[in-house]
C-alpha cells in the first residue's frame, strides 16, 4: 500500500459514521473509495454484494472464500467495515451501506440527476489549451511548492524565474508544520521531508488533507468563511479526480462553497482557470490521478516528462528522475531537476554531476545525517524504490528478486537502528485472558487483520495499534460463547 | 532487533501493484436465439446488463481494460474498442483513446463517468449497425463463435506485448535483458486476460476444429475462457470452459438474472480467483465432431497417428488428414469369439493339470535304486 493511501485512509478511518453516510451520498465518492481505497479481494466481494436484493449471509461467505485465504477475507472485512461500507444486519449477515449501495450503483449504471461528475462546459475551449499545456502547468505550480519546502533546507536551486507558491499555500505549509519560521529564516520539519520524498500523488493528497483539517479548525472557531465543510471539500476532491483530463468543466453549475474552494486549488496546480473566461476550469493531471493506482503513477510522471520534453526540445531523458541503486552501494540518478539533485543530496553523498546524471555514495555519515534531520530509513527507501529506474524494474522483474538490493536496504535500516534504538507505537494492550484458548483465538483475530504489532503467547498479553474491530469480534465470540 | 531481519519488506508489493486485467466479452449476437429470448430478456435489457457489468471491470482499477466483440451468424464484430482496420492509426487499447486526447464526443452528461459514457455509446452505435446491416439471408440458426474467439485472442496479445516493460529497443547494447524478459513473461504475466462468452445459441459442429483450435491457444496462453449461456446447449464452449479453467454457468433457468450470475461468478480476475471457490461443473459434454461430416459423436474412431476423429472408417482406411493408411485390426469380428476360446483353453488346463502335474513331479524325483 502507498504511502499516499495510507494518510488518507487514517483520514477517513477516524471519521464518524454519520460522515461516511454524508459522503456516500455522491456516486462519484463512493466511485472513488471503492477504487482507491479497497484490496482486490474487498472489491470482488462488494460487487457481488451489490445487485444482491438479500443481506448476504455470512455463512455462505465462509464457503465462497477458500479456507487458505481467510486471512485475506478477514482484512478486507475489516476494512469494509471501517470505511462503513458493509453493516452487520444480524450477527450471521451483512450487507452494504444502503447510500454507498445506491451511490455504487448510480455510479455503474450512470442514472440520476446527481451531476456528480462534472458537468462539462458548453463553451468552446481555447485552442491553446491542450494536455501538454496542462501538464505543464501543473509541473510548474507543484514545482514551485516543492522548491519552497527545499529552499528552506538551505540547498539553493537555481531557478529564479518563478516567485514561488501564493501566500495561502505558504500559510498551509507553515501550518501544516512541513516548515518552520526559525529566527527570520524557514527551516523544514520531519512532516516536510516526509512530504518530499512522497511520489507526487502522495504530496498532493498530503497537501489536500492538511487543507481539510485547517478548514475543519476554522469551523471549529467559527471563522468559517463561505461555509467551507471538510465532508464537501473530500467529495469535491473525489469528483475531481473523476474528470476528463484535458477536457474543459462549467464552473457555474458548482455551489457556491464549491465555487470558493476553486482559486486554492488552482494555487495548488490541480485546475486551470483560463485568465480570460472564469466560467470553465481544466483540472490538471494531478486532479484526475488522485484515485489512481501506482502503474498509472508511473505513467503520469511519463506525462510530466513528455511535457517538459516538449519544453527543451530534449527527448534522450524519458523519466523524470530515475535512480539506479547497486549492491556497492553506488547510486546513479538520470535527473534533471535542481529540486530532485536537492532532495538526493538529503540522504546521499553526491560525487559527480553531469548533464542529466548525477551519481554518489550512500554512506553511514549521509544516511546519520539524514536520520539526525528527521528523515526515517523508511522514507528513503520507499523514495528510492518508487524512483527506480526502468532497468530495475526490469532486471528485478526477470530474476524474481526485489527490487532494491536488499544489502543496501538492511545497511540503510541498521544505520538507522544505531541511532534509535526505541519504536513507539500507539495502542491497548490486551492481557488477563480467562483462558488461552481466548487468548489465541483473539490473538490471531487481532493478527489477521494486522493491527497486532507485539504478540507473547507465553504471557497471553498482546498489543494492538487498533482496537474497534477487536472489540466487536470479543462481543461476538462473547455472544456466540453465551449462546451454547 | 526483530524489525530489521528484513523478510517482511519483500512482499510489500501484493497489495500495491495491482496487476492490471483485460476482460474480453463475446456476445452471441443470433438474431433467431435472441427472437427466441426475448418474451423472458429482449438483447436491449441483456446489453444494458452487460455494460454495468463492464462498469464494474473497470470500476476496480484505472488499468483495466475491456474489449467487446459481437459474434454474429457470418461474421465477428468489434463493438468496442472501434475496429482497427477501417482508420488504420488511430487505434488504441481501452483507456488510452482518451487519455491521448483523441477528440471526446462531447454532450456526455455530467451524471456519468466519462470513460463508461464513452464505452456505452461505442457499443450501442457500432451494434446497431450490426443489426441494420443484418439482411434476412444472414439468418443462420448457428453463430460463429470461432471467428470472435481468434479475433479476440489476437487482441489479448497484442495487448499484453504493450504490457511488457517496455523500450527494450533503447539499449541495443544489452540483449540480455531482452531475453530475460521472455522469460518472465510467461512466469509472471503483467496482465490478466479473460474471455468471456455469453452464448445464447448451440455449438455449430463445423466449427469444432477452429474452435477447439482457438481454445488450445488460450489455454497455452492461460487465458480462461468463461462462458454463460442463456439459451441452447454451447457443447464445445463447455469444453472450452474445462480445458482453460474457466467458468460455465447456464442461466438458461433465469435469464433475467443475468446481472446477479455476472457480477457473482465472473466478475473476479486471476487474482481474485486464486482466494474464491469457482463455480464448478458437475457433467462436461465432451463429445466432439467428426472430421469428415461435422458430425457430434458419442464413439468414432482415431486415426493413431494424427489424432484425428471420423465417424465412420474413411474410404480406404486411409486417414483423411495425414493419409496414413490404418489398420482395423479385427475390426467387425464378433468381440465375444475370443474370449470364449480363452476361457476354454484356461478350463481345460484347469482340468487336466492335476494329472499332467503329478507325472511331472513324479518323473522329475529320482527314484533311490
Amino acid at each position: 500500500m502507498s504511502a499516499n493511501a495510507n494518510s488518507l485512509s487514517q483520514y477517513l478511518e477516524q471519521l464518524p459514521g454519520t460522515t461516511f453516510r454524508r459522503l456516500y451520498l455522491q456516486p462519484s465518492t463512493a466511485f472513488a473509495i471503492f477504487r482507491r481505497m479497497l484490496p482486490h479481494l474487498a472489491k470482488t466481494i462488494v460487487m457481488a454484494m451489490l445487485y444482491m436484493p438479500l443481506p448476504f449471509q455470512l455463512s455462505d461467505l465462509e464457503i465462497w472464500i477458500k479456507p487458505t485465504a481467510r486471512r485475506e477475507k478477514d482484512q478486507a472485512i475489516a476494512i469494509l467495515r471501517s470505511l462503513h461500507i458493509i453493516q452487520r444486519d444480524t450477527p450471521q449477515s451483512m450487507s452494504l451501506t444502503p447510500n454507498f449501495r445506491k451511490s455504487l450503483r448510480l455510479a455503474l449504471e450512470g442514472g440520476g440527476d446527481h451531476n456528480s461528475f462534472g458537468v462539462p462546459s458548453t463553451q468552446p475551449a481555447p485552442p491553446e489549451i491542450d494536455i501538454a499545456f496542462l501538464d505543464r502547468y501543473a509541473r510548474k505550480k507543484w514545482d514551485d511548492i516543492l522548491h519552497y519546502v527545499v529552499n528552506s533546507v538551505g540547498f539553493s536551486s537555481s531557478e529564479k524565474g518563478s516567485n514561488g507558491p501564493k501566500q495561502s499555500v505558504k500559510d498551509l505549509l507553515l501550518g501544516g508544520r512541513l516548515v518552520e519560521r526559525k529566527g527570520g529564516g524557514l527551516s523544514i520539519t520531519q512532516a516536510g521531508f516526509t512530504f518530499l520524498l512522497q511520489e507526487a500523488n502522495a504530496q498532493v493528497w498530503t497537501l489536500l488533507l492538511l487543507w481539510l483539517e485547517a478548514a475543519d479548525v476554522l469551523n471549529a472557531n467559527g471563522a468559517s468563511r463561505a461555509g467551507m465543510e471538510s465532508v464537501d471539500m473530500l467529495s469535491f476532491f473525489f469528483l475531481l479526480a473523476s474528470l476528463e483530463h484535458g477536457r474543459a468543466y462549467n464552473t457555474d453549475s458548482l455551489p457556491e462553497a464549491r465555487k470558493n474552494m476553486l482559486p486554492t486549488l488552482v494555487d495548488f496546480g490541480l485546475i486551470y482557470i483560463p485568465p480570460g473566461n472564469s466560467h470553465q476550469f481544466f483540472p490538471t493531471r494531478l486532479a484526475t490521478t488522485l484515485t489512481s493506482s501506482e502503474t498509472t503513477l508511473r505513467s503520469v510522471s511519463a506525462g510530466f516528462a513528455a511535457a517538459n520534453n516538449g519544453d527543451n526540445g530534449d527527448a534522450t531523458q524519458v523519466d523524470k528522475s530515475a535512480i539506479i541503486l547497486e549492491t556497492n552501494f553506488r547510486m546513479y540518478a538520470y535527473v534533471q531537476s535542481p529540486l530532485q539533485i536537492a532532495v538526493l543530496a538529503l540522504f546521499s553523498e553526491l560525487k559527480f554531476r553531469f548533464k542529466g546524471l548525477v551519481s554518489g555514495h550512500l554512506t553511514r555519515a549521509s544516511i546519520r545525517r539524514a536520520v539526525d534531520m528527521g528523515i526515517t530509513s523508511d522514507q528513503i527507501i520507499s523514495y528510492l524504490a518508487s524512483h527506480a529506474h526502468e532497468q530495475m524494474h526490469r532486471v528485478a522483474a526477470s530474476t524474481h528478486k526485489p527490487l532494491l538490493p536488499p544489502v543496501v536496504i538492511d545497511q540503510i535500516r541498521l544505520w538507522q537502528l544505531d541511532t534509535e534504538r526505541m519504536l513507539a507505537t500507539q495502542g491497548y494492550l490486551f492481557k488477563d485472558f480467562d483462558d488461552y484458548r481466548e487468548y489465541i483465538e483473539i490473538c490471531n483475530f487481532a493478527d489477521d487483520i494486522g493491527v497486532v504489532s507485539w504478540r507473547n503467547d507465553k504471557k497471553g498479553m498482546f498489543f494492538a495499534n487498533k482496537v474497534d474491530q477487536i472489540k466487536d469480534f470479543m462481543r461476538t465470540r462473547k455472544k456466540a460463547n453465551e449462546g451454547k | 532487533m526483530n524489525r530489521i531481519d528484513a523478510s517482511d519488506h519483500y512482499d510489500e508489493s501484493s497489495f500495491a501493484a495491482q496487476t492490471p486485467s483485460l476482460l474480453t466479452i463475446v456476445i452471441d449476437t443470433n438474431p433467431r436465439a435472441w427472437a427466441a429470448l426475448h418474451h423472458v430478456l429482449p438483447i436491449s435489457k441483456a446489453i444494458a446488463n452487460i455494460l454495468v457489468f463492464v462498469n464494474a471491470h473497470l470500476a476496480f482499477g484505472n488499468d483495466n481494460q475491456v474489449a467487446v466483440l459481437a459474434a454474429h451468424t457470418n461474421r465477428a464484430v468489434w463493438l468496442y474498442p472501434k475496429s482497427p482496420n477501417p482508420d488504420g492509426g488511430s487505434y488504441g487499447r481501452g483507456q488510452d483513446v482518451h487519455m491521448s486526447g483523441v477528440e471526446p464526443e462531447l454532450g456526455t452528461s455530467a451524471n456519468k463517468y466519462p470513460q463508461f459514457a464513452q464505452i456505452e455509446t461505442s457499443i450501442l452505435t457500432s451494434l446497431r449497425a450490426l443489426i441494420d446491416s443484418t439482411t434476412a439471408a444472414d439468418l443462420n440458426p448457428t453463430t460463429l463463435i470461432s471467428g470472435a474467439l481468434t479475433i479476440a485472442l489476437s487482441h489479448i496479445h497484442k495487448t499484453s506485448l504493450a504490457f511488457e516493460p517496455p523500450k527494450t529497443s533503447t539499449d541495443p547494447a544489452n540483449p540480455t535483458t531482452a531475453a530475460a524478459l521472455t522469460s518472465s513473461s510467461t512466469a509472471t504475466p503483467n496482465l490478466h486476460a479473460r474471455i468471456l462468452v455469453l452464448s445464447v445459441s448451440d455449438s455449430e459442429p463445423a466449427q469444432y476444429i477452429p474452435t477447439m483450435n482457438a481454445v488450445f491457444a488460450a489455454s497455452h496462453a492461460r487465458i480462461p475462457l468463461d462462458t454463460i449461456t442463456l439459451h441452447g446447449t454451447p457443447t464445445f464452449l463447455q469444453q472450452a470452459a474445462f480445458i482453460t479453467g474457466g467458468t460455465y454457468l447456464s442461466a438458461a433457468a433465469n435469464p433475467r438474472g443475468l446481472l446477479s450470475y455476472l457480477m457473482f461468478g465472473f466478475l473476479a480476475d486471476a487474482d481474485a480467483r486464486r482466494s474464491l471457490v469457482a463455480p464448478t461443473q458437475d457433467s462436461v459434454d465432451f463429445r466432439a465432431a467428426c472430421f469428415c461430416h461435422r458430425d457430434v459423436v458419442d464413439t468414432g474412431f482415431v486415426c493413431s497417428v494424427c489424432l484425428s476423429i471420423f465417424c465412420g472408417v474413411p474410404d480406404g482406411a486411409e486417414c483423411l488428414t495425414c493419409g496414413t493408411r490404418l489398420a482395423l485390426g479385427a475390426y467387425g469380428a464378433k468381440p465375444a469369439v475370443v474370449p470364449r476360446k480363452r476361457k476354454k483353453k484356461k478350463i481345460a488346463r484347469v482340468n487336466g493339470s492335476g494329472g499332467g502335474e503329478d507325472t511331472g513331479s513324479a518323473t522329475g524325483t529320482p527314484v533311490p535304486p
